[in-house]
C-alpha cells in the first residue's frame, strides 16, 4: 500500500506503539486484498466483546490497559446482558460480573458504551459518501443503503481502525462494488407490505436469492424507518447482503437504472405474495393455537415510536401478558431512558413485559453454549414468537426453540393468550 | 525433485511444517478444539489429529466470523497451525485471524495442492512471496 507521510509517522511509532502496531495490521490486511491506499474513517461501530465468547472481555481489558485510545467517534454493539435488569432477565451473576468489566475498559479508551445494534437510531448518522467502519450486519446495511455512507462488514480489525482512524480503500468503499447486480420487481398489493414483519419476510426472501451481491428492489411501498431497518436486517440474515438499493428511498440512486450504473442486471426476479407467505412459513414451526413461552420484539433494537406503539396497544385493552410467557422488548439504553420519561416503560412493565437494553435473546445467557458452560438447562425457551426474521432465524440454532414470525400486533396478542395466533 | 507452487502471498511468514491436507472447507469455529488444536469435527478425515504447527491445505474457510477469535485463542496457547494454504480466495475473517495469530497465509496457488501434495509431507511456505515447496514425486 502507498502510505502518506502521516501514515508513515504512525508506523514509525511517533504516536506510540499501539497506533504503530494497529496500522501495521491494517497494512497487512489492505495488502492482502490489493488496496492501494488508506482512507480516513470518521466513525466506528465497535464489537462490544461479549461475555458469552471465551476470552473476549479479558482481551479487551488487556488492550485497554496498553494505553490504546480511539481517534474517531466510536460506539459499541450489544452485550450478553442488560447491565441493569440482568437479574430480572435470568442472567447468571457470573455472566454479569464478567460482562460489566467492559464498561471501564471502553471508557478508558474513549469508546461510548451505547451497547446497541442500532447506533443509527441514537444519532450516529454519518453523511452520505463518508467512510466508516462498522460491525453488526443490520447496522452495516442501513449505513450503506439508507444513509449512503460506506463500510465493509467489519470484524475484529474494527479495533485497529478505531485507534488509527484508517481503513484500506477496498470492497464496498469503492464505487465499482456499489452497483446493483440483481433486480427484484415487487408485485404486491399495498396491504401485503405494511408491517415490519412483512418487510422482514421480504428481506428474507430476497437475501436467500442474492447471497452476497447487491439487490435493487423496485417498488417497496412507502416504508418508514422501522420498515427499512427490518428489511435490511433480514437481507443480511438469509444472505450476507451489505448494500441494497430501493430507489427512491435509499441514498445513492433516484431510479432503478441509476442503481445499475449502465450495466444490465445479472438476474431479474418478480416478488409475489406467495414468496412472502413462503418466507413466513420457513421461519415458523409452531402450530397456530399451541402454547408459546417467549415473545421477542426489538430485533434490531426498537426505536421510541415502536415502544410507544406497544404501550398504546396495552393501554387500549388494559392488557396483561400471560404469566407463562416472557415478553422481552429490546432497545438501547438511550431509547429506554426516553421511553421511561414518556411513561412507556412503566406501562409495558405493568403488563408483565421487560424493556431490555444492551442485549437481546440470541446474544444472551440463553444461548445453548453459554447454558452448558454455566450448568443451566437447555433450551431456556421452548416456543418463541417474534416480528423479526433475523431473530426467528437465529434462535432456532442458538437457543434451540421453535419459532413463529408474526406481526407486532399478533405477537402482542400471542403474549396475552399464551398461544400462537 | 523439488515441487514448487506459486500462489498469492496474503500473510507474511517463512515456515516449514508437515502438510495436513483436508478435502473439505474448514471452519475454525466448531471444527477444532480451541485449547488443544485437535480436530473435533465428527467424521472429519483428520478427526483427532492436531493442527498445531501443521501446514493446513484446504479449499476454503467456512462458517462464522467467530473463526478469527478461535485462531487468536489457539495462538495464545501455541497451538496454531504454522501456515494455511487456501485453494480459493481468502475471506477477510481468516485474514484477520492469520495476521493476529502470526500464521503465514497463501491462497489461490497455480496447482491443485489438495491433489498434488501428499498428506504428512514436509512443506515450506513463504507467505510474502506466495510460494510452497516440497520434495518428492507429485501424487495425483
Amino acid at each position: 500500500m502507498k502510505l502518506t507521510d502521516e501514515e508513515k509517522r504512525m508506523l514509525d511509532g511517533v504516536y506510540g506503539d499501539v497506533v504503530a502496531q494497529a496500522l501495521d495490521y491494517l497494512v497487512q490486511f489492505g495488502d492482502a486484498f490489493g488496496a492501494e491506499r488508506f482512507v480516513d474513517v470518521i466513525y466506528a461501530h465497535y464489537p462490544a466483546e461479549m461475555a458469552i465468547y471465551k476470552g473476549s472481555v479479558e482481551d479487551l481489558v488487556e488492550y485497554s490497559e496498553t494505553g490504546a485510545r480511539v481517534r474517531i467517534p466510536t460506539t459499541t454493539s450489544t452485550l450478553a446482558c442488560d447491565l441493569d435488569l440482568w437479574s430480572n432477565a435470568g442472567c447468571p451473576q457470573a455472566v454479569y460480573e464478567l460482562q460489566k468489566q467492559v464498561v471501564p475498559a471502553h471508557r478508558r479508551m474513549g469508546i461510548l458504551g451505547t451497547y446497541t445494534c442500532t447506533p443509527q437510531l441514537i444519532g450516529f448518522i454519518p453523511p452520505k459518501g463518508s467512510y466508516i467502519i462498522s460491525v453488526e450486519s443490520s447496522a452495516i446495511i442501513y449505513f450503506n443503503s439508507v444513509f449512503g455512507a460506506r463500510t465493509n462488514r467489519g470484524g475484529v480489525f474494527t479495533r485497529f481502525s478505531a485507534v488509527t482512524g484508517k481503513y484500506p480503500l477496498m470492497g464496498y468503499l469503492l464505487d465499482s462494488n456499489r452497483k446493483g447486480t440483481h433486480l427484484f420487481r415487487i408485485e404486491l398489493d399495498s396491504d401485503d407490505l405494511v408491517t415490519d414483519s412483512d418487510y422482514s419476510a421480504l428481506g428474507f426472501h430476497i437475501g436467500g436469492i442474492v447471497g452476497s451481491e447487491v439487490p435493487v428492489i423496485d417498488k417497496i411501498g412507502t416504508p418508514d424507518q422501522s420498515n427499512m431497518l427490518s428489511l435490511g436486517a433480514a437481507l443480511a440474515t438469509s444472505g450476507s447482503v451489505t448494500l441494497f438499493h430501493a430507489p427512491p428511498y435509499t441514498a445513492e440512486c433516484k431510479t432503478v437504472e441509476e442503481a445499475f450504473q449502465d450495466t444490465k442486471p445479472k438476474e431479474e426476479h418478480v416478488v409475489r405474495k406467495t414468496d412472502l407467505i413462503n418466507a413466513y412459513e420457513k421461519l415458523t414451526n409452531i402450530t397456530p393455537g399451541s402454547k408459546i413461552d417467549f415473545v421477542t420484539l426489538g430485533c434490531p433494537h426498537y426505536n421510541l415510536e415502536n415502544l410507544r406503539y406497544v404501550a398504546q396497544w396495552i393501554r387500549e385493552i388494559n392488557a396483561k401478558f400471560h404469566p407463562d410467557v416472557r415478553v422481552w422488548i429490546c432497545t438501547n439504553r438511550q431509547t429506554r431512558n426516553a421511553a421511561t420519561w414518556e411513561g412507556v416503560t412503566q406501562t409495558i412493565e405493568h403488563a408483565g413485559g421487560l424493556v431490555i437494553c444492551d442485549s437481546c435473546p440470541v446474544e444472551s445467557h440463553m444461548r445453548i453454549s453459554t447454558c452448558k458452560e454455566y450448568g443451566m438447562k437447555t433450551p431456556q425457551v421452548d416456543a418463541m414468537v417474534t416480528d423479526s426474521a433475523k431473530m426467528a432465524r437465529y434462535v432456532g440454532d442458538l437457543i434451540g426453540c421453535s419459532t413463529a414470525l408474526r406481526s407486532r400486533d399478533e405477537c402482542l396478542r400471542s403474549a396475552v393468550t399464551g398461544k400462537l395466533v | 525433485m523439488t515441487n514448487r507452487a506459486q500462489g498469492r502471498g496474503i500473510v507474511k511468514g517463512r515456515v516449514e511444517g508437515l502438510a495436513l491436507v483436508c478435502h473439505k472447507a474448514f471452519s475454525f469455529l466448531g471444527d477444532v478444539d480451541m485449547a488443544t488444536g485437535e480436530i473435533i469435527a465428527k467424521g472429519h478425515e483428520h478427526e483427532g489429529e492436531t493442527i498445531a504447527g501443521k501446514v493446513m491445505i484446504y479449499p476454503e474457510t467456512k462458517g462464522s466470523s467467530g473463526g478469527c477469535v478461535v485462531l487468536m485463542s489457539l495462538a495464545k496457547v501455541g497451538k496454531q497451525p504454522a501456515a494455511i494454504i487456501l485453494m480459493k480466495a481468502a475471506d477477510p475473517n481468516i485474514v484477520e485471524g492469520a495476521i493476529l495469530a502470526g500464521v503465514a497465509l497463501v491462497c489461490e496457488p497455480d496447482m491443485d495442492l489438495i491433489r498434488t501434495v501428499p498428506n504428512g509431507v514436509q512443506i515450506s511456505i513463504d507467505g510474502t512471496e506466495g510460494t510452497a515447496e516440497w520434495e518428492g514425486a507429485c501424487v495425483s
